[in-house]
C-alpha cells in the first residue's frame, strides 16, 4: 500500500461542501413539493380519467419508474437542448427529480386512494358534505397515513438522487466534491468526506419525518 | 490529414447492435447483483430478525449503504479498491458494489418478510415437530415470500436501473454506450429515446408481470 | 465465470501482499513488463488525438503513443478510456500505468504526479456559437462560457471569471464532447478547448465557429506516470525522446492533425 491520504484539502473546503450541501437539499426539497402536487394531480387522473389524458398520466408514471434517473436527467439536459430548449443545471436537474418523483409518488397516491372503501364516500356525502369537504376532511388525511412512509422513502431518494446532478453540471454537494477533487486529485479523501454529509442528511431527514408522524398521527 | 467526418460520423445500423449489445450487459451485470445481493440479503435479513444486537449493529452498517448515493459508493470503492491492491476492472468493482447495495436493500425486504410470519405462526411450527430449517423452508420463505414480493421486485427494478451510474467506472454498459454515441454522433434526442426503450423493455414487462402475479396472490 | 476466479485470484493476491513479505523490489517498468500489459490512460473525447472511431474503438494520436510504447516494451495494450478529472487519479490509485492525455505539466499537478518532459504542445482556443458575437476574450465576459471539469482552460478560466466576478455564467462539462454539444445546442455561447480540436469541430457543426484565442500561455502537455516511479519516468522521457527522434511524432501528428508537427523544445530552458 504506497497511497498516503491527505486530508487537509478536504477539511480546508469543508465550508464549501456544506454550503453545496444546502443546493443538495434546496433542489430535494422543491422537487418534492412540485412531485407531491404532480403526483396527485397524475393518480387522480390514472384513478377517474379515461382518454388522452389518462393515456398522457400513464405514460408519464410508466417512464419515470422503469428508466434510470440518470437517463432522465440527460433527457432534460441535452435531449430537450437539441430542440433549443435550454435549462440552467440547477433547473434541468430540478425538472428530473419533479419528473421521478412525481411518477413514483403517483403509484403511492394510488395505492392510498385506493385503500379507502367507496362505501367512506358515499356515508360522508349522506351526512351532507360536499365532494371538496369529502376530499379534504375524509379522504385525504387518511391517504396521508397511507403515504406517510414511502413519501418519506422519496424524499432520500430525491436527496440521494440529486447527486446525480455532478454528472450534468451542478454544483450540488456531489458536484462541488468532484470539482474539488478534480482540483487536488484526492478524489477517495473528499468522496469520503462527502458519503458522511449524505448520511448525517438522510438521518436529519429521517429523524424530522419521525418527529412529524408523532405530531400528525396522535390519534 | 483526414476529413472530420473520421471523429463524428452518423448513425448507423452498426450503432444500433452497439446499443444492443450494451443492453445486454446492463442485463448481464444486473442479473448477477440481483441473484447475488439477494441471496446474501436473505441470509442478512435472517440474521437482523434474530436479535437485537444483531439488528442494531449490522442493522447500522446496512444503513450506510442506503444513506449514501450510489454514484459516491463506486466513486469510493473504485479508488480505494486499487489503495488496498485490488486491481478490478469496472466490472468487477462495479458488481461488487451493486452486490452490496442489493444486499442492503434486500435484507430490509427479507426482515420485512420473516416479521410479517409472525412469532405465533413459527412456535406452531416448532410445536409441530419442525426442525429450524423446515420452519424457515416450509412456514417462513412461503408465507413471507408473498408479503414482501412486491417490496423484493421494487429493489431488483431499482437495481436494474441503477446499474446505469456504472457507467462512471468506464463500464460500458446502456448508459455508457448512449453517452460514446451521444458525444460521437451528436443526436441526442435519438439516442436518448432508444436507450430509454431498451431500459423501458427491460423493466417493465417484470413490473408488470410482477403486479399480475401479486393480484393473483391476493385473490 | 472467469471474471470470479480472476477475482479470486485478486484477492488472494491482495492477502499475500498484505500479509507475508515481497522479497525483489520491482520498479513500475519491472511491473508492466511482468504483467505482459500496459494499461492506458487515454481521453477519448478529444479528437484528433483521442477519439472513438466509427466502429467505436479508441483512436487518435494519443492512442498511437500507447501502441508504440506498448510495442516497444514488447507488452500488450490496454487502453483505458478516462474523462479529464480522472487522468491523474487513475496513476495515483495505480489504475493504470501510464497517461497519454494532453496533460498540462502544472507544478501543482507535479505535487501528485510524476511527469515526463512535453510530448506534444497545444494552446488553448475557444469554438463559439456562430450567431454569439464573440470575437475577442472580452467579448465571453458576460455571455455563457463551458469547459470540461478538472481541466487547465477551466482552472484558468475560472481564475479570470472570479476576478471579474462572472463565475455564474461558468459551466463546467463531464467532457469536451458535451461542451462542444453545449455550444452546438447553444446552451452555452463559448467552449474552451485546445487549437488542434478546434478544426474538426468547426467543420462537424454548422453552428461552431473558431473562437479567440485563450490569454494564457501554450499548454505544454507530458506523459503522466507515478510520481516515485523515476526510473519508469526515465524509460518514458526516452521513449519521447525516440518518438521524435524516429520521425513517429511527425507522422502521428501529420496524420491526425495535420501539417508540421510543433518543436517540442522551450525556447531559452535547458532540460
Amino acid at each position: 500500500m504506497d497511497y498516503n491520504f491527505h486530508w487537509r484539502p478536504v477539511f480546508k473546503s469543508l465550508p464549501d461542501l456544506l454550503e453545496s450541501a444546502l443546493l443538495t437539499l434546496e433542489v430535494a426539497i422543491l422537487s418534492m413539493i412540485l412531485g407531491i402536487l404532480f403526483g396527485l394531480a397524475l393518480s387522480l387522473i390514472r384513478i377517474k380519467m379515461t382518454g388522452p389524458l389518462k393515456w398522457f398520466a400513464v405514460s408519464w408514471i410508466e417512464l419515470a419508474r422503469n428508466t434510470p434517473a440518470l437517463l432522465q436527467l440527460f433527457f432534460f439536459g441535452f435531449g430537450l437542448g437539441a430542440f433549443g430548449i435550454h435549462f440552467s443545471p440547477f433547473l434541468i436537474v430540478l425538472l428530473g427529480l419533479t419528473f421521478n418523483n412525481s411518477g413514483y409518488l403517483a403509484e403511492n397516491f394510488r395505492g392510498g386512494f385506493n385503500s379507502i372503501p367507496e362505501t367512506q364516500i358515499r356515508a360522508s356525502l349522506s351526512l351532507g358534505m360536499n365532494s371538496f369537504q369529502t376530499y379534504t376532511r375524509i379522504i385525504i388525511p387518511q391517504v396521508l397515513r397511507v403515504v406517510y412512509h414511502p413519501m418519506t422513502n422519496q424524499m432520500v431518494w430525491a436527496v440521494l438522487m440529486s447527486s446525480l446532478g455532478m454528472l450534468v453540471g451542478f454544483r450540488e454537494l456531489s458536484g462541488e466534491t468532484q470539482f474539488f477533487a478534480s482540483k487536488t486529485y484526492r478524489i477517495f479523501e473528499y468522496f469520503a468526506a462527502t458519503a458522511i454529509i449524505y448520511y448525517v442528511i438522510v438521518k436529519i431527514i429521517l429523524g424530522l419525518s419521525r418527529l412529524m408522524a408523532s405530531r400528525l398521527f396522535k390519534y | 490529414m483526414e476529413s472530420a467526418s473520421t471523429y463524428f460520423s452518423g448513425f448507423n445500423i452498426n450503432d444500433l447492435l452497439y446499443l444492443g449489445e450494451a443492453a445486454l450487459r446492463t442485463l448481464w451485470i444486473s442479473f448477477w447483483a440481483i441473484s447475488i445481493g439477494s441471496f446474501i440479503g436473505i441470509f442478512l435479513g435472517l440474521a437482523l430478525s434474530i436479535s437485537r444486537v444483531i439488528a442494531y449493529t449490522l442493522g447500522a452498517v446496512l444503513d450506510v449503504f442506503r444513506s449514501v448515493p450510489l454514484i459516491i459508493q463506486l466513486v469510493l470503492f473504485f479508488n480505494f479498491a486499487p489503495i488496498i491492491g485490488l486491481r478490478l476492472n469496472p466490472f468487477e468493482a462495479g458488481l461488487i458494489v451493486l452486490i452490496v447495495y442489493t444486499s442492503a436493500y434486500v435484507a430490509n425486504v427479507a426482515r420485512g418478510g420473516i416479521e410479517a410470519v409472525g412469532d405465533p405462526m413459527r412456535r406452531a411450527a416448532r410445536s409441530l415437530g419442525m426442525t429450524y430449517w423446515q420452519d424457515l423452508r416450509y412456514v417462513v420463505w412461503p408465507i413471507g415470500l408473498r408479503a414482501v414480493f412486491p417490496a423484493w421486485v421494487g429493489v431488483a427494478l431499482g437495481v436494474l436501473k441503477d446499474s446505469a451510474l456504472v457507467s462512471i467506472l468506464g463500464y460500458i454498459e446502456l448508459l455508457k454506450a448512449s453517452q460514446i454515441l451521444m458525444t460521437r454522433t451528436q443526436e441526442a434526442i435519438l439516442i436518448l429515446s432508444i436507450a430509454g426503450a431498451f431500459y423501458f423493455a427491460l423493466s417493465y414487462p417484470i413490473s408488470y408481470y410482477a403486479t399480475r402475479l401479486e393480484q393473483r396472490w391476493s385473490e | 465465470m472467469k471474471m470470479f476466479s480472476k477475482t479470486l485470484v485478486s484477492l488472494f493476491a491482495a492477502v499475500v501482499m498484505l500479509t507475508g513479505s515481497s522479497t525483489a523490489f520491482a520498479d513500475k517498468l519491472d511491473d508492466v513488463i511482468d504483467a505482459g500489459v500496459l494499461r492506458c490512460g487515454v481521453v477519448l473525447d478529444f479528437p484528433p488525438i483521442g477519439y472513438r472511431d466509427a466502429n467505436n474503438e479508441p483512436a487518435g494520436f494519443d492512442v498511437e503513443y500507447c501502441k508504440d510504447l506498448a510495442a516497444a516494451l514488447e507488452v500488450d495494450y490496454e487502453i483505458i478510456a478516462v474523462t479529464w478529472a480522472e487522468r491523474l487519479p487513475l496513476i495515483v490509485t495505480n489504475r493504470g500505468d501510464v497517461v497519454f492525455g494532453g496533460t498540462s505539466d502544472t507544478l501543482s499537478r507535479a505535487k501528485t504526479v510524476g511527469f515526463t518532459i512535453p510530448y506534444a504542445i497545444y494552446y488553448a482556443q475557444a469554438v463559439v456559437g456562430a450567431d454569439s458575437g464573440i470575437v475577442t476574450v472580452e467579448d465571453m465576459y458576460d455571455k455563457k462560457v463551458a469547459a470540461a471539469v478538472g481541466t487547465v482552460p477551466e482552472q484558468e478560466w475560472l481564475k479570470i471569471a472570479e476576478e471579474l466576478g462572472i463565475e455564474g455564467n461558468y459551466q463546467g462539462y463531464q467532457s469536451e464532447n458535451e461542451v462542444f454539444l453545449a455550444v452546438a445546442q447553444g446552451k452555452a455561447h463559448a467552449g474552451i478547448t485546445t487549437n488542434t480540436t478546434v478544426l474538426p469541430i468547426t467543420q462537424q457543426f454548422d453552428t461552431v465557429i473558431a473562437g479567440p484565442r485563450m490569454p494564457w500561455g501554450t499548454d505544454y502537455t507530458s506523459v503522466v506516470g507515478p510520481r516515485m516511479d523515476v526510473t519508469w519516468l526515465n524509460y518514458l522521457n526516452l521513449f519521447v525522446t525516440q518518438q521524435v527522434r524516429s520521425g513517429r511524432y511527425q507522422e502521428l501528428w501529420g496524420k491526425f492533425v495535420g501539417g508540421e508537427a510543433p518543436e517540442l523544445r522551450i525556447p531559452g530552458v535547458y532540460y
